[in-house]
C-alpha cells in the first residue's frame, strides 16, 4: 500500500527531464534546469499573461515560437519552456536559450493534449 | 541616486525587452528584492512594448532614488485618442504583427497599472505618450540606514551626558568629545534635542529661505498657528502666510483629522486585533519597528499625514514644515528628494518681521474672537498618549496584551500631541489651549492615504544576521554586564553597563572605557 506523501512536500512535483520524456517532449536545450522539480505550469498564448503569472518554479507551456518568449523567461526567471505541435524553434531562439541557460521543449501536442498530459504526470502517477 | 536611460526602437521586435533586462540586472546588483524586481519588470517590460508596438520610437529612463524607483517611457508615437478605453482590459490597437507574436492581448496598460505604486499616464495624439510608473523598495542592504534627519555638532557638546540617558533607545554615546548617534537604534524622537542645553544636537535640514512661494503649496504643523504669543490670532498668521505668496496653505492638522477618521473606521470594520495602532507619529512607527517588531500587525496601513498630504499635493511645488526630524526622515524615505523641508523656527523668522510691519492691522474681530472650540478632545474610541516615556509604557501594555478594551491607540513621541516637540518655541500646553481647527474656505484635499508597502520591522536591535552567533554574542554580553558596577552612570560614554557590553561585543568600545574596572585593578575600590 502506498502512502500519498506530496502534501509533506507542498504538492506533487516530477523532474523535468523524466516529465519531458514522458510527455513524449524533444528536447532542444537542456539549459541549467533540466533537473528542475517541476511543480506546475503556466501555460498561455498572450504575452501579457505570460509575463504576470509566469514563477520560476514552473514550466512555461506556450505556442508562442518567438525570441520574445526567451526574454519574457529571463525576466521573470523562468526556468524552461515548453512548446507545442512539434515546432522547431529558430536558431536565434536556441542560441538565445543557450546563452542563458533555460531548458527548452517541444512537445509534439496542441496546447490541450499537452496539459493534460503534464497534469497526468504531476497528480495522477502518469497513468 | 541612480540614473538612467535606454534607447528603444519602435517596431524592432528582435531587440524589444533588451532595457527592461539591462535594468534587471542593474536591479538584481544593488540587492532589490526578487518580488520586487518582478512588479517592476512587469512595469518596464509592458511599457517597452508599447513603444515597440505602437510607436517609432522612444526612451526609457529610470530614477533610482532612496527607496523608490521611477520608470518614465516616452514615446514619438500616434498617442492615445481614448484613454480610459485603453485602460479597459482586453482593448488592443496592435498590429497582426504584434498580435502573432503574442502581443495585444489588451493587458498591457491595466497591468503597468497594477504592478505600479503611483501610475501616471499622459498623451496626446500625434505627438505621442509618456508613461511614469512609481514603484516602492525594500532595499534589502540599504535597509534603515537612511532613515535619520538628525546631526551632531561635536564642537558645541559640554559632556553633560544628558541626552544619552535621554535616549528611549539607547542610540547615542559620547566618543571623543561628543555624541555619536547610532543610526540603526535611532528613531528621530526628539528627546535628546530636547534635553541638550549647549545645542549640540540639531535637526540636519536648515532651508531658511524660500525659493518660489508664487506657484508652491505649504503644509504647515497645525501647531505652529499659536506660536506668535497671544496678540496675534491664529487667522493672521494665516493671512501672513497667504501674503507670502503661497498659491495654498495646508494645516498638517487637516490630514491628521482626515487620518484619525480613517483609522476609527478601519478599526470597526476591518482590524482584527486591537487596539489598533495609529501611525500618525513617524517617531512611534520607527520606536515599534525597531523596538516593538511583534506590534506592526497592530499599525493601521496608512501612510503618516505628512506623507499622505505629499501624495495629494504635488511634491516638487510644496514646501513642508516639518517640526521633527521623524516627518522629514519618513518624507524622504517614501518620497522624491524634490521636497523642499524647513524648520518651524525658519519659517517663524520669515513671518515674525512681517508681523511687525503690519502690527495693528490685525482686525479687532480677529483679536478678540476666541479660539472656538480650543480644546481638541479626541472621539471616545480613541487614547491618545504623548510623550516618549509614557508611548513606550503603553506598547509594553500593548505588547502583554493589557489594553486590549481600547480600539484606537494614538501615540505621539512629543508631549501634548506634535505642540511639544522642541524645535517649537511656545510651552506645548499653552500652544494647545490658543489652537483651534483653522477654518480655511478653500475646499480642502486632506484624505487619509492607504499603505501600498508593508511596515518591516527594523534590524536595530539584532546583533548577527545568523541567530547562532546573535545568541553567542547575547550570552557574552551579559556575562560581560555582570563584570561591570551597574551604576549606568555614562562615564564611558554608553548609556547603560549593558550597552557598553553590547558595544564591546559588538567591536565599538573596549574593556577600558568602564571608570570603575579600572580601579577594581589597582585595589583601590
Amino acid at each position: 500500500m502506498e502512502f500519498d506523501l506530496s502534501f509533506i512536500d507542498g504538492g506533487a512535483w516530477m523532474k523535468l527531464k523524466e516529465l519531458s520524456e514522458k510527455v513524449g517532449a524533444k528536447t532542444y536545450t537542456e539549459g541549467r534546469h533540466y533537473c528542475l522539480e517541476v511543480r506546475g505550469v503556466c501555460a498561455g498564448d498572450r504575452m501579457s499573461d505570460l509575463l504576470v503569472n509566469a514563477s520560476e518554479k514552473e514550466l512555461l507551456v506556450t505556442g508562442l515560437n518567438n525570441e520574445q518568449i526567451i526574454l519574457v523567461s529571463q525576466l521573470m526567471d523562468v526556468p524552461a519552456v515548453c512548446l507545442l505541435n512539434s515546432t522547431v524553434p529558430s536558431e536565434e531562439l536556441i542560441k538565445k536559450a543557450e546563452a542563458d541557460g533555460i531548458t527548452i521543449i517541444v512537445s509534439p501536442y496542441g496546447m490541450f493534449e499537452t496539459c493534460g498530459r503534464i497534469y497526468r504526470c504531476l497528480f495522477c502517477g502518469g497513468e | 541616486m541612480i540614473t538612467e536611460s535606454y534607447r528603444i526602437v519602435g517596431g524592432n521586435f528582435e531587440r524589444a525587452g533588451l532595457a527592461s533586462l539591462r535594468l534587471k540586472d542593474r536591479l538584481k546588483r544593488i540587492g532589490v528584492d526578487s518580488k520586487l524586481i518582478r512588479r517592476i519588470m512587469i512595469a518596464a517590460y509592458e511599457a517597452e512594448m508599447n513603444v515597440v508596438i505602437h510607436a517609432n520610437s522612444g526612451n526609457m529612463w529610470v530614477r533610482l532614488d532612496r527607496g523608490l524607483i521611477e520608470i518614465e517611457v516616452k514615446d514619438e508615437g500616434p498617442g492615445i485618442p481614448d484613454i480610459d478605453q485603453a485602460m479597459q482590459e482586453g482593448f488592443s490597437t496592435a498590429s497582426p504583427v504584434a498580435r502573432a507574436l503574442g502581443f495585444g492581448a489588451g493587458m498591457g496598460l491595466p497591468n503597468i497599472k497594477r504592478s505600479s505604486d503611483i501610475f501616471k499616464i499622459e498623451t496626446s495624439v500625434g505627438q505621442g505618450t509618456s508613461i511614469r510608473s512609481t514603484i516602492y523598495l525594500q532595499l534589502q542592504d540599504l535597509h534603515g540606514s537612511t532613515r535619520n534627519s538628525l546631526s551632531v555638532k561635536s564642537e558645541l557638546c559640554n559632556e553633560c551626558l544628558r541626552c544619552l540617558h535621554a535616549c528611549p533607545t539607547g542610540a547615542l554615546r559620547l566618543r571623543d568629545g561628543g555624541p555619536i548617534i547610532l543610526q540603526h537604534l535611532c528613531i528621530d524622537c526628539t528627546s535628546c534635542i530636547d534635553v541638550c542645553r549647549t545645542g549640540a544636537l540639531v535637526v540636519n535640514y536648515a532651508n531658511n529661505t524660500i525659493s518660489q512661494p508664487g506657484n508652491t503649496s505649504i503644509v504647515v504643523p497645525t501647531a505652529f498657528f499659536s506660536q506668535c504669543g497671544p496678540d496675534v490670532s491664529l487667522h493672521r498668521v494665516y493671512e501672513i502666510l497667504m501674503e507670502l505668496g503661497f498659491r495654498d496653505v495646508h494645516p498638517r492638522g487637516e490630514w491628521e483629522s482626515a487620518l484619525q477618521k480613517a483609522v476609527i473606521q478601519y478599526a470597526n470594520e476591518e482590524a482584527n486585533v486591537k487596539p489598533v495602532i495609529s501611525p500618525v507619529c513617524p517617531s512611534v512607527i520607527n520606536l515599534i519597528e525597531t523596538r516593538f517588531p511583534s506590534l506592526i500587525e497592530n499599525l493601521a496601513p496608512f501612510l503618516s499625514p505628512l506623507q499622505a498630504a505629499l501624495s495629494v499635493l504635488d511634491p516638487k511645488n510644496t514646501v513642508v514644515v516639518a517640526e521633527c526630524p521623524s516627518q522629514r526622515s519618513a518624507l524622504l524615505s517614501r518620497c522624491t528628494s524634490a521636497v523642499e523641508v524647513m524648520t518651524p523656527l525658519a519659517l517663524l523668522q520669515i513671518v515674525l518681521p512681517l508681523l511687525m510691519r503690519n502690527a495693528g492691522k490685525d482686525n479687532e474681530k480677529n483679536r478678540a474672537s476666541p479660539p472656538s472650540g480650543r480644546i481638541i478632545q479626541p472621539p471616545s474610541e480613541v487614547l491618545q498618549v504623548s510623550g516618549i516615556r509614557s508611548v513606550m509604557q503603553i506598547l509594553e501594555k500593548v505588547e502583554n496584551g493589557l489594553l486590549c478594551d481600547v480600539p484606537v491607540l494614538e501615540p505621539y513621541a512629543c508631549g501634548e500631541g506634535c505642540f511639544g516637540s522642541p524645535l517649537l518655541l511656545e510651552n506645548p500646553f499653552y500652544a494647545r489651549y490658543r489652537s483651534a481647527p483653522v477654518h480655511i474656505d478653500h475646499y480642502t484635499l486632506a484624505k487619509a492615504v492607504r499603505r501600498t508597502y508593508p511596515f518591516y520591522p527594523r534590524e536595530g536591535l539584532r546583533l548577527d544576521t545568523d541567530m547562532t552567533a546573535a545568541m553567542k554574542k547575547l550570552s557574552k554580553i551579559s556575562e560581560l554586564t555582570r563584570i561591570f558596577p551597574g551604576k549606568d552612570c555614562g562615564r564611558c560614554g554608553a548609556p547603560t553597563c549593558s550597552s557598553l557590553a553590547e558595544d564591546i561585543v559588538m567591536g565599538r568600545a573596549t574593556r577600558e572605557a568602564c571608570i570603575y574596572l579600572d580601579c577594581e585593578k589597582d585595589g583601590r575600590r
